[in-house]
């Protein structure tokens, strides 16, 4: 049975045909998350995913997420289901409520099959620190290269067809890094635009909701599903949710699309250069007016730091209710704060430990001024210049990663351009929470990469109106290592 | 102000006010990615213009002025509150004594 190589909309289909249910589906998924040998996977919900499929009986024809098999980051509250967030100061925890989103797909009726794993809290970018070890590209049968972070195990899972969607977060490129180096199209709205209620915080100021799809069509309908207001989170918007399926097919002719030359001049993998460069053709032979601007290198180069320095101290203090006393691991002690020390400790991994002493550095009073603060400014110098870039176009483009997916082995220089640039300018999206997709455009050593637009604020419909286009240019429609 | 020396003592100082403990070699570890991390903020501080805005907290602001009625929402009941609590007895979390 194939149909889960297919996506939400070609499922839909055959469930409302009924030639096939929505139990062959979640039977089918379950032996695919169970083959699996990359590491995706914190729990597979067995027993519950096949009570839910047996309850649904009659194909709902307005609701393509009907029956539909998905699975979650293991760090989105689903009560009654364990939820680590791939940190072992969480191995126990039971969320008492459902965070808004999985409430939103659960009312379509969509079975959560599995719970992902992730780098540890989501802060990390290579899937090689969440507490169950290394999560795999499966692309990669060797076991050599990584998917990416934070969302490792919802990319797997989508990239391994065990389901059509996958949902995740991305706090400075954890959904659309993972995408380019697994062949998905990886999206993040505009901030606010999905409620983050539920999710575990890492950074709020840059924390977003995204998921993994195997095409455009599928993450503009998500998000007609999972976008609104909710009062749950005081941070989610009020601007009314559009069809944003309805201008996908829609001419691209006559929108401006910006690339910019210091992303390319950094970039040093000549397959990557030449199929960006070949994407950038057929977008203009579309009617896009392309074109190709310069911004400060100094700029660029300090996204990175920026980024660092900010999402370190969110996640310092964000992080302090994690004491093992009122949930999570709990170890004994003689006195309260013997009891959080020991918890703490054992708890967190290394990385993590050192990550937030960064954040606690930046933010001590001696410290605040010419490090948070600083960053803070020159995080508003970077919005600035972005959205001022996004007046005169439609959207930016440029290619999502330097690369195919490293090797876990590779070391990369920390302070090169390759590194500050090419390997984190999609933070530009966090920064400024602005939405952004990552979609294919080729293939190296049988490695996917993938390029990535970014748009004004709000602006989703445009985002995935070019990204159709692009996904008609490259007729990389529902990859998975099973199709490719 | 001047920004503090980066030294073990200083860390060893956050370490204890985040309440954890980490091993020597994981200082070690922490104040080589220290000094990489002061050499990429550095460049943050070539960005001069960047001097003339105001911090960002949020990407932008949220019009959102939708105020709930004044009643109690998704309140939380005294067995959930305590349902992932390890030590607890009689209906609370137990601790040990803090005073006397």
């Amino acid at each position: 049975m194939e149909y889960l190589d297919l996506s939400i909309k070609e499922i839909h289909n055959a469930l409302i045909q009924k030639v096939i249910t929505p139990l062959d589906l979640v039977k089918e998924a379950i032996r695919r998350a169970k083959a699996n040998k990359d590491n995706a996977f914190e729990f597979i919900l067995e027993q519950e995913a096949i009570e839910e499929a047996k309850k649904l009986k009659e194909p709902e024809k307005n609701n393509l997420l009907w029956g539909i098999p998905f699975v979650l980051k293991d760090n989105f509250s689903t009560k009654g289901i364990q939820t680590t967030a791939s940190s072992d100061i969480l191995k126990d925890y039971v969320p008492v409520f459902d965070a808004t989103v999985y409430q939103k797909l659960k009312d379509k009726k969509a079975i959560l099959i599995a719970k992902a794993t992730l780098d540890e809290l989501a802060m990390g970018g290579t899937g090689m620190s969440g507490h169950l070890g290394y999560t795999f590209n499966p692309y990669d049968p060797t076991h050599e290269r990584m998917i990416g972070g934070s969302s490792c195990g919802s990319a797997v899972s989508v990239a391994d067809s065990i389901v059509p969607f996958a949902l995740a977060s991305d706090t400075g490129d954890s959904v659309r890094k993972p995408a380019s180096f697994s062949g998905l199209v990886g999206f993040k709205p505009t901030w606010g635009r999905i409620s983050r209620f539920g999710l575990f915080p890492f950074a709020p100021s840059m924390d977003h909701v995204g998921y993994f799809t195997r095409s455009v069509f599928d993450a503009a309908y998500l998000l007609n599903v999972l976008a609104g207001y909710d009062e749950s989170d005081q941070t989610s918007s009020l601007v009314a949710v559009p069809d944003y399926t309805k201008k996908l097919k829609k001419d691209v002719s006559g929108l401006r699309v910006a690339v910019i030359k210091e992303i390319i001049d950094s970039l040093k993998d000549k397959e990557v250069l030449d199929a960006f460069q070949k994407t950038v053709s057929s977008l203009k032979a579309r009617g896009i007016d392309v074109h190709f601007i310069s911004l400060p290198r100094k700029m660029l180069e300090s996204i990175f730091p920026t980024y660092f320095v900010i999402s370190c101290a969110e996640a310092t203090s964000n992080n302090a209710c994690l004491d093992g006393i009122k949930f999570g691991s709990y170890v004994d002690g003689n006195s309260y704060q013997e009891i959080m020390n020991k918890s703490r400790t054992l708890g967190f991994s290394n990385l993590i430990r050192r990550r937030f002493i960064i954040g606690s550095f930046s933010l001590m009073k001696e410290n605040k001024e010419e490090l948070f603060l600083r960053a803070q400014k020159n995080r508003r110098y970077i919005v600035d210049t972005i959205n001022h870039v996004l007046e005169e176009y439609d959207a930016i483009y440029v290619p999502a990663t330097p690369s195919i997916a490293p090797r876990f082995s590779d070391s990369s220089n920390k302070l090169s351009p390759e590194y500050l640039i090419a390997d984190n300018h999609l933070a530009i999206a966090n920064l400024a929470g602005l939405p952004s997709i990552t979609l294919p455009i080729g293939f190296e050593n049988n490695m996917p990469f993938g390029a990535n637009f970014t748009a004004k604020a709000f602006d989703e419909e445009t985002l995935f109106q070019i990204a159709h286009a692009l996904e008609d240019i490259t007729g990389y429609f529902n990859l998975s290592v099973r199709t490719k | 102000m001047t920004m503090k020396k980066i030294d073990k003592e200083v860390l060893k100082d956050a370490a204890r006010r985040l309440m954890f403990d980490m091993s020597e070699e994981e200082y070690d570890v922490l104040l080589s990615e220290f000094d990489t991390f002061i050499k990429q903020f550095d460049i943050i501080k070539e960005n001069k213009e960047a001097l003339d805005y105001e911090p960002m907290t949020f990407p932008f602001d949220v019009h959102n002025d939708m105020l709930r009625e004044d009643e109690p929402s998704r309140p939380l009941s005294r067995e959930e509150a305590l349902e992932n609590a390890k030590s607890k007895k009689d209906g609370q979390i137990k601790l040990p004594k803090v005073v006397g």
